[in-house]
């Protein structure tokens, strides 16, 4: 790796602070023996202590867990398979609208999408609830997969594809063997977006949230009025901390797993 | 190929896991039935134990849901699709509701702890007899200040804020009939004000006050004030309460022109599914055990009279939070005015925060 100067160390050290400055703020006053984020009175665990004696927070935030992977999950598959139809669709022009349709989603605003969604909800029927909310992240999610996947797609060589069938290759090992493996990197970028964005969407979460199912980003929001507690501040460094873990967990399996057997994408 | 079936296999593996562990938590979740009461409550607006407490002397489950304006809640009950029992909205959203046939009659009969709740309390304006609403927590709008950032004044007449001493010190809340209410309470007239002349004269006054605005804003009073970067806000009073447990500098005062008495009251809305188990649990609400614990946990002031006996003493002389009967002579709770006029005050409100930004 080449030496990076000074001043652009200074630089990264800086971002860093600033990005990571609030976070911190939060967890450190999770300790607070106080009742607010003004002054440190003294070192407690009490505010984890009533997250897990909260069974109704748990119970919420193990909501919004099972609907972030759920919808993440259906997602990254509904939208891989689009991506697909829409990379090797011949009619180029009904190609382009459907690529502009898809961005025309991700740019439109989350309250828009959510009020349309609940309205949608009650005309049809469906009663507001886990079923309703993973439908909406389902579908807010896809043109996020799609974005990812698709640029690995339009890289990949056709005549790999070619090369396959002449080889042999059956229509299921092409797809397989083949495409998956390498757009693989693109799947898991999408599953992981979806994931996120599922975890923190609120607009349109608070739309269609119902008959006692509610994710966490609406719950925090509708203390609003009486002030947001510090077991919030401690929950949040739970959270915080559960990720770390995860993704140096993840650092070092992909570490492992970079050994030379395991060259390229084929496992 | 096989990391990815992997992958699938796994989070599918880890989200029946999270299911089975939430079934075990909690039996009920999100099935709304004959033996389940759905609670639809601002956040943090109530003793989690007393939810634990209802439901082992009644046998019913409770769902509890939490919303964060009363325009919020209003939406969900009018959209359908979900089964609230009870809903606690503030008093003109009562009125509003009431008129839009969102909410269903209370039986009275099925309440006999009605009789805790002080009188004054009930029979008022935005439901008479009490139809579709009890009582549940009440309060008023007023100034919370800070003596030691200030020169010894105090505020027992709106007219205080136009101190030019206060240039840049006040802090108001971004809600229009609390600023616009402000303006003509301070000319005595009334809060609830249709006539135009009146209404000019109010904006007007409001304007002299533009110099001394410091913000306009929401949540983020609390917060200033705690950490004594304003000397004084308008506020209600249940916010005022927070932020004087929290730094006991602070004082609070309803000034003697008159200001907003405001209420939040518990209604079965039309979408209710057992209704037995809503008027359950307001009776259970209104208990004086209940209610004082409630309101020991909340801190906002509660209406039920038996209740009050078991208070702290020092809470319930407090006159800023239980004004006397007298004191509250020249409160005033506020009307739904209607779309048009809303938007009148609305407009105004806007003109006066251009003014100000």
């Amino acid at each position: 790796m080449e030496k990076i100067s000074k001043s652009a160390k200074l630089y990264l050290a800086l971002v860093f602070i600033v990005l990571y400055a609030p976070i911190l703020y939060l967890i450190f006053y999770s300790f607070n023996s106080g009742d607010a984020m003004n002054n440190f009175e003294s070192f407690t665990w009490e505010h984890y202590a009533d997250v897990f004696s909260d069974t109704r927070l748990i119970m919420i935030l193990i909501n919004t867990v099972i609907v972030a992977l759920l919808s993440a999950l259906l997602a990254t598959i509904i939208g891989v398979f689009g991506s697909i139809g829409i990379v090797y669709m011949r009619n180029k022009s009904i190609r382009n609208s459907i690529l502009s349709l898809n961005n025309v989603l991700i740019v439109s605003p989350d309250v828009v999408i959510g009020a349309s969604f609940l309205i949608l909800f009650t005309m049809v029927g469906v009663k507001l609830g886990f079923a309703s909310v993973l439908m909406s992240h389902i579908a807010f999610s896809i043109p996020i997969v799609v974005l990812m996947v698709l640029p690995k797609l339009q890289e990949m060589n056709s005549s790999l594809i070619d090369a396959a069938a002449d080889l042999g290759a059956t229509r299921r090992d092409i797809f397989t063997r083949v495409i998956i493996p390498f757009i693989k990197p693109g799947i898991f970028a999408g599953f992981f977006m979806a994931l996120t964005y599922s975890l923190d969407d609120f607009a349109v979460t608070f739309f269609v949230t119902g008959n006692g199912f509610s994710t966490l980003s609406v719950e925090i929001y509708s203390m609003a009025r009486t002030g947001v507690t510090l077991t919030i501040n401690a929950l949040s460094g739970i959270i915080f901390f559960v990720t770390l873990i995860l993704v140096v967990g993840y650092y070092f399996i992909s570490q492992r797993g970079k050994n030379p057997a395991g060259m390229g994408g084929r496992k | 190929m096989k990391d990815i079936i992997n992958a699938i296999v796994s989070i599918i593996i880890v989200c029946v896991l999270l299911f089975v562990a939430n079934d075990y938590l909690d039996k009920s979740s999100g099935k709304a039935g004959s033996d389940t009461v759905t609670v639809y409550n601002w956040g943090e607006y109530i003793d989690p134990d007393l939810i634990k407490q209802f439901e082992e002397e009644s046998g019913y489950r409770v769902v509890y849901e939490t919303f964060d304006s009363n325009e919020a809640m209003m939406t969900k009950i009018e959209q359908g699709g979900t089964s609230y029992d009870i809903a606690v909205p503030s008093e003109y959203a009562i009125e509003k509701m009431k008129k839009n046939h969102l909410l269903l009659p209370i039986d009275h009969s099925k309440i006999p702890n009605l009789k805790n709740i002080d009188p004054y309390f009930l029979d008022l304006s935005f439901d008479p007899k009490n139809e579709y609403s009890l009582p549940y927590f009440w309060g008023t709008v007023g100034i919370v200040y800070n003596p030691s950032l200030l020169d010894g004044q105090t505020f027992d007449s709106w007219e205080a804020l136009w101190d030019p001493s206060l240039k840049g010190q006040v802090l108001l809340v971004d809600g229009a009939r609390e600023v616009i209410g402000m303006g003509l309470n301070s000319l005595g007239y009334s809060l609830n004000s249709t006539d135009d002349k009146e209404l000019q004269e109010a904006s007007a006054k409001l304007k002299k006050l533009t110099p001394n605005v410091k913000a306009i804003i929401g949540d983020e009073v609390t917060q200033l004030m705690v950490n004594g970067e304003a000397p004084v806000a308008l506020t209600w009073s249940g916010q005022a309460a927070d932020m004087m447990s929290e730094n006991d500098e602070l004082d609070y005062a309803v000034p003697e022109e008159g200001s907003n008495l405001w209420f939040d009251n518990m209604v079965i809305p039309k979408t209710a599914a057992n209704i037995d188990g809503a008027h359950a649990f307001i009776n259970f609400m209104l208990g004086a055990e209940v209610a004082a614990q409630n309101a020991d946990y909340v801190g906002y002031s509660t209406p039920n009279k038996a209740a009050m006996g078991l208070l702290d003493e020092e809470v319930t002389s407090n006159e800023r939070f239980y004004p006397t009967e007298e004191m509250r002579d020249n409160l005033e709770v506020y009307n739904d005015l209607g779309p048009k006029m809303l938007g009148k005050y609305n407009e105004l409100f806007l003109k006066f925060k251009m003014g100000k930004n």
